[in-house]
């Protein structure tokens, strides 16, 4: 039985990222009111902080584990979440319900028990076992010249390709079938996201130096962000859905406005082009990756630079906050990944083990574990508490160039310059099934949300899917 | 490779190296000639989808050869590729610049029949297609090394007839060169080193003109 602090802390102000499963669905509101009007007999002091807040529903939410509270607060909704980071199917999940009732005055005696039954909930779902098996579900030839990225929307229904062609393509997952073709673009469409967990807007950045943000419902370019001087090839929204950061190859990111349509602020301070960028889960911090050897941490609201991660000795690949915004893993063509302390900038720890260049690296949702890609064809799996080599992924033969955790955290995606795509067990490292079929190099892939669907997007111009 | 690699490379170029654009109409051999600089096998070559980049030494240089596919439909594409280029290579199908009347008698017997003259103008055309690159302003002043390729070909005509096709003498806004080659056999496109040297020891090699030569020479002058 583990209860670490991990899993009661954080009880972050942040909207709900993931597609929450709302528990007992109607009765959960007024139950919680039920209760809360029960807990009206527990002394004065408790009564005046209660009224303050009043709990509304309880939403469950898989990946990563967490139970979000909605309530009242001075007559304005808001919503805050419980991250159950730590949470396993042997965790005692009455004690766990015990602690953080500690420190949640939202949850109260009565309501502790359908809080239990939510928890236990969540460990059914950590406990399920797979052994899902993917078959080839189509090849899609829209595309005329290689892919550059994939993505999925937040139920896993959508999915988007960007392409050489200058097009990003709208799919309909459950189909095959190609919904929308986004075209402006002067360019090369290199990066691009869907607004998750939203998913009702789409953002491509481009080689033509733009970035065009996009309805996924019509297809209608909402705005085209003009300012970078240079190619952009990394971009994100932050998770409340009101910015998206763009990085480029003229060494500055940018943040715009969604609504307004405008530029918000230059981070500038990076000498060289940055590749690489992402924004802690609570949106007020973005991190930006440089080939200048460097990451920089900075702060959303002022546009100030906050830290300067230096260390590496090559550049960097790739960098990533964990969840719960403590922690930030990079990785460079140094051949080695580094831990950092998000608050401080501090260096904690330097992976190694690699013999070649580190071209991703990746935290699982739980932020327990950190994969690692390498240009040596091997792929491996790290602690992030001990900060030890768990598991190593060999059998590739090719550089391995994009890597990903399910969002359960229990398979590995690993995709490679040997036209194969191959599926791992993050805690073993056995190589669980190779995907087979492009007949170029891959250049991304990505699972959906629910861990059944795959695709991958390759330079021999197609999109796979497989389920 | 993979999208990293390409980011890398598509980066402006440290002073030790070089970013080619290898452009040329469909059959033109421009994989043949990215991979004979390569030193890789040649036996198996497909019509380019998309693109192939690949990295040369060469003179204490680090040649970065983007090969872009020469099909009709991924033509419009090519400018995708045109910032920072250093050096614009151009093989072209040394047969195609034969006139309309000489390419019948020539063809005769030679060349499949399937090379009809309605074809060779077509290609003519294409040409014209070529022409317009060097009139795109982000290629503007980037030295031009036209191969004349193909010079394995019995029918394949020789460079100063394909420059005068090309009306090559009217080019004044860059630096030019033609260079008569065969991309299968290798000949006047610098292999890499090793081989370099073992070809000129069985004095294999016709002279000292290559096409590499030429590119470090060009390029040598830009970055200083």
């Amino acid at each position: 039985m583990t209860i670490s602090r991990k899993s009661l802390i954080l009880i972050t102000l942040v909207r709900l990222f993931c597609v929450c499963v709302e528990a007992t669905p109607g009765r959960s509101g007024a139950c919680a009111e039920a209760l809360l009007g029960r807990c009206y007999g527990n002394g004065t002091e408790a009564r005046r902080r209660r009224r303050r807040m009043k709990l509304r529903r309880l939403l469950l939410r898989y990946y990563p584990p967490g139970i979000i509270l909605e309530y009242v607060q001075g007559g304005e909704p808001k919503t805050r979440s419980i991250d159950l980071l730590d949470l396993s199917p042997n965790t005692d999940a009455i004690a766990l319900v015990e602690e953080i009732g500690k420190g949640e005055p939202l949850i109260t005696a009565s309501c502790k028990e359908h809080i239990i039954r939510l928890v236990q909930r969540l460990q059914e779902k950590l406990e399920e076992k797979e052994d899902h098996k993917f078959y080839l579900f189509k090849v899609l030839r829209a595309h005329i010249l290689p892919l550059t990225n994939v993505a999925f929307n937040k139920s896993g229904s959508r999915f988007i390709t960007g392409s050489y062609d200058r097009t990003c393509k709208v799919w309909d997952t459950a189909s095959g079938e190609e919904l929308r073709t986004l075209e402006g673009h002067g360019n090369v469409v290199y990066a691009i996201a869907f607004n998750n967990p939203y998913g009702d807007k789409i953002a491509t950045g481009s080689f033509d130096k733009t970035c065009k943000l996009w309805s996924t419902e019509t297809g209608q370019c909402y705005h085209t962000f003009r300012g970078h001087s240079a190619e952009i090839v990394c971009l994100s929204f932050n998770l409340q859905s009101t910015l998206v950061a763009t990085g480029s190859m003229d060494t500055t990111a940018k943040l715009w406005d969604i609504e307004k349509g405008e530029e918000v602020v230059t981070l500038s301070g990076h000498s060289a082009e940055i590749i690489s960028l992402s924004f802690n889960t609570t949106g007020d911090r973005i991190i930006t990756g440089s080939f200048d050897h460097t990451v920089a941490v900075w702060d959303v609201g002022t546009g100030r630079m906050l830290h300067i991660l230096i260390g590496h000795r090559g550049e960097i690949s790739s960098a990533q906050f964990n969840w719960d915004c403590s922690l930030i893993v990079t990785g460079s063509m140094d051949k080695t990944c580094m831990l950092w302390n998000a608050m401080t900038g501090a260096h904690i720890a330097t992976l190694t083990g690699h013999s070649d260049e580190i071209l991703d690296v990746c935290f699982d949702y739980a932020g327990q574990r950190i994969a690692a890609a390498s240009a040596d064809g091997s792929a491996r799996v790290y602690n992030a508490e001990t900060k030890e080599c768990i598991a190593k992924l060999e059998g590739h033969g090719g550089e391995i160039s994009k890597v990903c955790f399910s969002p359960k955290g229990n398979r590995i995606l690993t995709a490679s310059s040997d036209k194969t795509a191959r599926v791992w067990d993050a805690a073993t490292g056995h190589c669980l099934q190779i995907l087979e079929g492009h007949t170029d190099e891959i250049f991304s892939c990505a699972f959906n949300y629910k861990g059944d669907i795959i695709i991958t997007g390759s330079k021999d111009n197609t999109c796979r899917v497989w389920h | 490779m993979g999208l990293l690699s390409i980011l890398r490379k598509l980066k402006s170029a440290p002073d030790q190296e070089v970013r080619i654009l290898l452009l040329g109409l469909d059959n033109a051999g421009k994989t043949t000639l990215l991979k004979q600089l390569a030193s890789e096998d040649i036996s198996h070559i497909t019509p380019t989808q998309g693109f192939n980049i690949k990295s040369v030494q060469s003179q204490g240089f680090k040649l970065n050869v983007w090969d872009i596919g020469g099909q009709r439909k991924i033509r419009p594409y090519w400018r995708n590729y045109f910032e920072n280029t250093d050096i614009l290579l151009l093989p072209v199908f040394s047969v195609i610049l034969v006139d309309k009347l000489a390419a019948e008698d020539t063809l005769t017997g030679r060349i499949q029949p399937s090379y009809s003259t309605t074809l060779l103008l077509n290609l003519l055309q294409e040409v014209a297609e070529l022409a317009e690159l060097l009139d795109e302003e982000k290629l503007s002043g980037v030295p031009v090394l036209i191969f004349a390729n193909k010079q394995d070909l019995l029918t394949a005509a020789p460079a100063s007839e394909i420059a005068e096709g090309l009306n090559l003498h009217t080019i004044r806004d860059r630096v030019w060169q033609i260079q008569s080659c065969s991309a299968l056999s290798g000949e006047g496109v610098q292999l890499p080193s090793d081989m370099a040297t073992t070809f000129m020891a069985e004095g294999q090699r016709g002279g000292t003109a290559d096409g590499m030569n030429w590119v470090c020479k060009n390029v040598n002058a830009k970055k200083k």
